[in-house]
Parts: C-alpha cells; structure tokens; sequence
C-alpha cells in the first residue's frame, strides 16, 4: 500500500493552537459520535415549522403567470378580468409587453388574493397575448448551423480549448483507442418543500420568511433587488424541506412576494406548485461528451480527446470536469455550452460532477476490457499520487476486500437465463471548505447556554453541529445547550452549499466557545483554589487538571458567575478546516434481459470528510448522496415534447423517483480524519454512484452503456443494438 | 357545506367550500401544519393522515368528504409532549433530514404497526413504499422502525 505524501501544514494561528480539535484522554469525546439531531423531537411531532408553514394576521397569497410556449414574445398583458375576481388584491407586470419569454414556466405577472384558491382562479383570468417564436426543445436543434437565431448572442457559445501534453505522442503510444460518445440527462431538484416565502413590512423593514440555503445571502440578494439598505431586510429559515443547491437565488418567489406585499400593505405568500418546480427552479445540466481515447498494452491511459457540449437551459452553461480523478498526460477538451428553451440550470449536489464522473468511469471499463484488465487494475494504474485528499487507491482496495469484488465475474454474465448479475466501481472527488462563518455563545449564570449562527439547516443537522462543538468545548451538558440558527439577525455565515456550510461554520463555533469557557474558568478559578490555565472543562464539570476531584459541577460553576453572563464570538480561520475529500463506491446489479428493469442489490460507500462531527449526520449524508445518485441513473429524467418543447412529466408521478423498496442495503464505511480538520460532505458522496452502477450493468450484460437515464426500454434498446450490430447476445 | 369532523379526538364544525381539499383544511383552517404537501397528487405521501384508522392522503380528498369522519395527524401522535416509541425511534435513528416527508412516514407507520405488530425489513420496506424520501434517509427510517418493535439493527 502506498504511503499518504504529507501535506504542506499552514502556519497555524494562535486560536488553532488554543483551541485545536484533539480532546486529552481525560475527557470524553462528543465530537465524533453520533448525537441524535436536536431538532428530532419537532420535525416527528410536526411543531417544525417550515416556511410553508408560515401563516401571519392578514396574510394574501400571490400566484404568477407563467408562459405556456417555450420562446415568445408577450404583445399584451390584460389584468382586467382578474382584477375583477373575488378575493383579489393587486397584480404585478413582471416582465413588460414587448420582451421575450424564454421557456414554459417563464413569469409574465403575478396577482395576489386572500386565499390561495382564489390567486390560483384570478391567474387563469390574466390574458396574455403571446407571438410565439421559434424554440429549441434539444441540443441537437440548438446546435444545427441553419438553426434559427433563439438566443441573440448565439444559440451555442464554445469555450476555449484546453490542451495538455502531447496528443499525438499519446495516441501513437496507445495500443487501444477507443472513439464512443457518452452522455446524461437533465433532472431537476424536486425538494420535497418547493421554494416559497411569505413576505412582510413595518415601515421601511422588510421580514421575509423563505426557504433558502442562506438567510444572509437571500437578505443581501433582497435587497440589491429591492434597492433598499440589507440592514433593513430579516430573512427566517427555521425548518426547510430540501434544496440540493436550487435554494440560492433569490427569485422570482421570493421578489414578487415582497413587492406585492409592499404595495398592498399586507403580507403575502408565495409557494410554489409541483409544476412549477420542475418548469423554473432549477435542474442539472445536460452532458455529452464525444471522446477519443487511447491506452498501452499495460494499461496506462495515453491520451484523452474530449469535444463536450450540455444545456443548462435558456441561457446558463453547462460545463463540467473531465476527465474526471484519473490521470491522462496527454489530452485535450473542448467545451460549447448549448442554450435551448427550458429553465435555467443551477447548482445541484456537486455540480459537474456526477456528469464528468459517468464519462470517464464508463471510458475507462471500455478501455480496460480492450487491454484485458480488471477494471479495478486499471484504475489503481492510473490514480493521481496517495495523499490524505486523494485516497483512492487505499479505498479501492479496501471496498474490493470488503464488497467481494473477487467474484465479480468479465464483462458480460455468461450464466444462462434472463437475469444477470454485475458489479461497477467509481470515484469521487469535492474540494468545498467553507471559509465564511460567525458565531456566538453566551453562558447564563443558570448554566444554560446560547449558541448563535447565522447559518441554516436544509435538513443535513447543522443545527445539531452547534451543540455538539459547543458541548465538548464547554463541557456543558447537550441539554443545556440551546442552538439558534437561521435568521439573518444572527452572525453571519455563508450559504450551504457546495458542502461549505460545516467547514465554514464549525471552526467559529469552536473559537466562540473556546473563548466563552476560558472566561468561564477565569471567573471560577479561585473557587476551584487554582489558575484559570489550571481549570479544564469536560463531562458536565469543570475540573483542575492536576487534581480532577477538585472540580465543579457544570451549573454550580455557572452559579458563580452571579448576574452577568458571559458572551464570547468567534470567526472562521484557518487551522481548523480543509478541503478535498475521496471516495469511493461500489455497486451490484441484476438487470432482467426481457424486461430492461435494472435492480440494484448491494452498494458500499467509503468516503472521508476529515473530522467527523456527529456519525449519524455525516453517514446520512453518505446514504442520501447515494440514494440520490441512484435515482439519475435508474429513475429521475425531464422529459420535453420535442414538437411543443413543453415538459411531458412536470409532476412526481412520471418523474420518477426511487422509494423503498428501490433501494437496496448501503453499507457506509466513514474514513474519519481529525488531523485534517472539518470538511463538507454534502456532495462527494452523490458523485459516484450512478456510474457504479451504470458499469455495474454494463458488466451484467456485455453491451455498450453509455447514456444515463438507464430505464427499461433504453436497456433493452442497448441489448438490441448491441445484438444487431453483430455483438451476439448479451 | 356545514361539515362536521373530528381531528385528533378533537370536533371541530365549519362551513367550507366543497372544493377544499382535506390537506388544506387541515393546514390553513385547523393550522394543523405537520401534515405536509409534497407533490399534490397523491404520490409522495407527506400528506398522508388517518382517516377512521386508516391510511390516507389529504390531498386527493375533500375536506366535505371528512364530514361524520375521524381524521389523525401528526399531532396527535405525542401524547402530552411525550413521544410516542415510534417518534422517538425516528429521532434516535436518526430516520429523517429535512423532516418534510416524516409526519407522511410516521403517519403510514401508525396504522401499519398496529396491524403488523412485528414487521420484518422486507415488510417495512413494503409498507412503505408509498412514501418518498427525497433526501432519502430510507436505511435508517426501516432502522427506525425496527426499533420502535424492539428490534436490534436489522
């Protein structure tokens, strides 16, 4: 086994030194077990109180327009029958007649009513006439050179080449080339909470209610839209039903809100419909790529030659990583971001990724079969250097220990009758490390204890990580620790996302309460007959290190400190978190001959996220990336008519997503590394699985898979293609 | 349309639109929040309640259809702010993250339990299959489960 290089170690600072995160053996640890999240008790109660759950005193709710076409332009928008309905308040123009829509879902107008019945019924009774204009409802379209000009800055933009290398070396050492295309599908968020708010002023100040992945980011955004000061705009997030990286902007369910309840003088409510989400609320972008690829008679990749397009919609692009994790020294890629008329793009769960990830773990089982080596063999062949942020080849071969991966049997199951069986491997990389956190703790003479963050909690347990880094800095009993988190009132921290929110957050929450405990041991030392540099804190005591029977109980050291509490602060530096994290996944499937249906049996995970917090929050991390990865190669797919470019499944019924009994046992194997400090673990873990599981199947059956979605018909459809193209049966 | 309902044990009397849907009768009339909407059309299973017993989705019917019946939400699960085993399983088990789906899953759970007292993995997985989870915490929810029944990990 190869040893970790080491990595360079940054200057620590003063506060890293004071109050780094190893424990000394005479205290328990919290950090790193599994403490049931603090927040359990209401969200299985339902006192959780999600911004759709908002309800205030006078309340209208506000329902938009949206545009029916893909690409027109709006001639005229008449609000008089709808002013004229029951209920209804006020409307909003959002977007003036003359300017362009550019996809289904698009926002023309709003209205707002008392009930949302009525908004709903006064919506319909806007009249918009519409110029419907040429559209493009794929990337082949978008991309055909007579194709009509949709995009006035052109309906495709190319992005510089990037070459590495030598090229033509590297396929003149090639013993195998490979030329094949590879491509995934569009999906969108589908949080189970759409995006919502519920919007309010008192006089200049504005309090906006909305589910977003950063209350600080959502005031700041408010704000430049409103043009007003952000010291006049409060954002609330207590509870949020997901987001997966489409809660960042605030949009039109946020403005139209705050506007309308501006005018009206009343708040309002916005809350997205099922349709809705799917037309305007983001998604993940398309990918194909067209590759190139060569490798030598002993299994080193040569070179790469990648041409790659995608679409993020009408107007976003669509780039991605590639190739992904493994070395080739000599390649080239060139990238066209495709615009065609449907919603935008924006981030989701590890953007890029799982895209960049599919192409090359799909390439390299390719070429490993042409070389006539176990896939797996290639891999470790070709893996960048062991270092503690890229430990692959450590975790190949332990998940091939543990998964069983001797058994797995060449390519294509010779076994007779309809069901076979294969396995898949696969990589993933995330740099995140946040870098943007504040907090606050204060410590009450009755021994209860405030912790402040202005971060929020799409439903990962960051409120949880507040106690538990507080509890064992502190020594203060769980229970006694009170965390607050989502309000833009409280100290800032950034957005949670590209799995930045506990790397940002956690080093100031450490620093906060490292400072607040050592101003707790100097107001209490001379009752212990000892320094404060004496005093340590741990197990619901605090204790003289020399001498711990002399100690204090956690509330009868509060006790002295009389009436005046103590506050302390603390802010991100470095010292305390890192970035880039390793993965790796293995998958086994069935996939039934006649029917296409692809059945996944067995999957194992081995990530790092440097140090673990809290067990149960960072391995559900691990299961909820992989059921969702799951889900892009078997189930999630946008469809759009490509006649009418309107979505066909715009709903939770024919979008499909995995349920119970989709999903088969995951085994979860957490690599904790302390000494790396705190790292995200939000993304890498939705990275990998599909292409595990997409070679997992291609394994299984001995044909070609190189397109996600992998549903039934479009399984079979690569057995038959495979069949007819000479291939024999699979 | 004068309805007559009972919700957690609770009558309540109103007059409501016939085209109300029970899911917003609950959320909006009753404020009875925990009781969620996710995809509207009875897939997803957040709003699942109890109507007489037995599991229901609010938001594939009318709130009038609840008229002389019994309706149970998430509610009236705890009795006086203590959880019941089943809750406090979800809560040890960590079996939720953004907790949206969960009153849907615990409401599924409830009548599922009192007739099959001793479900097997395979069995819950079964039961549950019409809720969906979109941060997918479905391993430790059937933990969850196991649990609440006495059961080690399965």
């Amino acid at each position: 086994m190869q040893q970790p290089t080491p990595q360079p170690t940054p200057q620590p600072t003063e506060n890293a030194t004071k109050y780094a995160w190893t424990v000394p053996p005479d205290r328990t640890r919290v950090i790193g077990t599994s403490v049931p999240r603090v927040d359990g008790p209401d969200k299985v109660s339902g006192r959780a109180k999600y911004t759709y759950d908002i309800a205030r005193p006078g309340m209208l709710h506000a329902r938009a327009v949206r545009s029916p076409h893909p690409h027109a332009r709006i001639v005229s928008i008449d609000f008089s029958a709808a002013k004229a309905a029951p209920g209804v308040r006020g409307v909003l123009t959002w977007k003036d007649p003359g300017t362009e829509v550019m996809y289904q879902g698009d926002v023309v107008a709003a209205v707002a009513a008392d009930t949302e019945p009525q908004a709903r019924d006064a919506a319909r009774l806007v009249r918009v006439e519409y110029e419907v204009l040429p559209f493009f409802s794929s990337e082949a379209a978008a991309m055909q050179p007579d194709a009509p000009v949709v995009f006035p800055n052109g309906n495709t933009q190319a992005g510089q080449t990037q070459e590495t290398g030598d090229l033509a070396a590297g396929f003149a050492a090639a013993a195998h080339t490979l030329e094949a295309t590879y491509s995934t599908h569009v999906i969108t968020h589908v949080c189970l909470e759409s995006h919502c708010s519920v919007c309010e002023w008192n006089g200049d100040q504005l309090t906006a209610w909305v589910s977003t992945q950063g209350v600080h980011a959502s005031k700041q955004q408010i704000a430049g839209a409103l043009k007003i000061d952000q010291a006049n705009v409060r954002v609330i997030c207590q509870y949020m039903g997901g987001g997966f990286g489409s809660k960042v902007t605030a949009d039109a369910p946020i403005i139209i809100p705050a506007r309308m309840s501006k005018d009206l003088g009343a708040p309002v409510k916005m809350v997205l419909d099922r349709k809705e989400e799917h037309l305007d609320s983001g998604n993940r972008p398309s990918a194909f790529a067209r590759v190139r690829a060569g490798v030598s008679a002993d299994g080193m990749l040569t070179a790469f030659d990648g041409v790659t397009w995608g679409t993020g919609g009408a107007g976003q692009g669509a780039n991605f990583p590639l190739p992904y994790i493994y070395q080739f020294p000599n390649r080239r890629r060139a990238h066209t971001n495709v615009y065609i008329n449907t919603g935008l793009q924006r981030p989701m769960r590890a953007p890029g990724h799982p895209q960049g990830c599919f192409v090359t773990e799909m390439l390299l089982d390719e070429l490993a079969d042409l070389v006539g080596l176990d896939p797996l063999e290639l891999r470790l062949k070709n893996l960048p250097p062991t270092a503690p942020d890229a430990m692959w080849a450590e975790y190949y071969r332990m998940g091939a220990k543990q998964f069983g991966w001797d058994r797995r049997h060449p390519t294509g199951d010779r076994n007779p009758g309809p069901i076979k069986t294969g396995m898949g491997v696969s990589a993933n990389q995330w740099g995140g490390g946040g870098r943007a956190g504040a907090a606050h703790v204060r410590i009450q003479p009755d021994g209860s204890v405030l912790v402040q963050c202005g971060s929020q909690d799409l439903g990962t347990g960051t409120r949880t990580l507040l106690p538990v880094i507080a509890g064992e800095t502190l020594g203060a009993p769980l229970d006694a620790i009170r965390a607050e988190i989502g309000d833009s009132n409280l100290p800032f921290a950034g957005v949670s996302g590209g799995s930045t929110a506990t790397p940002g957050i956690a080093p100031a929450i450490r620093i906060a309460s490292g400072r607040a405990r050592d101003a707790l041991f100097a107001r209490v030392a001379s009752a212990l007959d000892a320094a404060p540099e004496e005093l340590a804190a741990g197990d619901g005591r605090i204790f003289v290190k020399a001498a711990p029977e002399r100690s204090l109980a956690w509330r009868a050291a509060c006790k002295l400190l009389g009436q005046e509490p103590i506050t302390a602060d603390g802010q991100w530096e470095p010292g305390f978190s890192s970035v880039n994290t390793s993965g790796v996944q293995f998958a086994e499937v069935t996939v039934d001959t006649e029917t296409g249906i692809v059945k996944v049996t067995r999957i194992l995970a081995i990530q790092d996220c440097g140090l673990v917090l809290d067990r149960l929050l960072a391995e559900s991390q691990v299961y909820g990336g992989v059921i969702g990865s799951l889900n892009f190669a078997l189930f999630e797919d946008r469809t759009l008519d490509p006649r009418t470019g309107v979505m066909l499944n715009p709903n939770m019924e024919h979008y499909l997503l995995a349920g119970m009994t989709d999903v088969p046992q995951i085994d979860v194997v957490l690599m904790d590394m302390p000494e790396r400090g705190v790292i995200g673990i939000g993304e890498p873990p939705t990275v990998s699985t599909a292409s595990a599981i997409a070679n997992a199947v291609r394994n299984a059956l001995g044909v070609p898979i190189r397109s996600l979605p992998l549903h039934p018909h479009r399984v079979l459809a690569a057995i038959d293609a495979h069949t007819n193209s000479g291939g024999g049966p699979a | 349309m004068i309805v007559e309902v009972e919700v957690n044990g609770k009558r309540h009397r109103r007059d409501l639109e016939p085209r109300l849907l029970l899911s917003d009768f609950l959320r909006q009339d009753l404020q009875l929040t925990g009781t969620h909407v996710g995809c509207e059309h009875g897939v997803c299973g957040a709003c699942t309640v109890l109507f007489d017993g037995e599991p229901a989705r609010s938001c594939l019917m009318l709130a009038v259809q609840a008229d002389g019946h019994k309706v149970g939400t998430v509610e009236g699960l705890a009795v006086v702010n203590a959880l019941s085993p089943l809750q406090a399983a979800f809560r040890e088990a960590h079996a939720l993250q953004c907790g949206f789906c969960t009153p849907g899953f615990l409401m599924t759970l409830t009548a599922f339990l009192r007739d099959t007292p001793n479900p097997g993995p395979l069995e819950i997985r079964e039961a549950l299959s019409g809720n969906l989870c979109r941060c997918t915490g479905y391993q430790h929810i059937v933990e969850a489960v196991s649990r609440a029944c006495g059961h080690p990990r399965p």
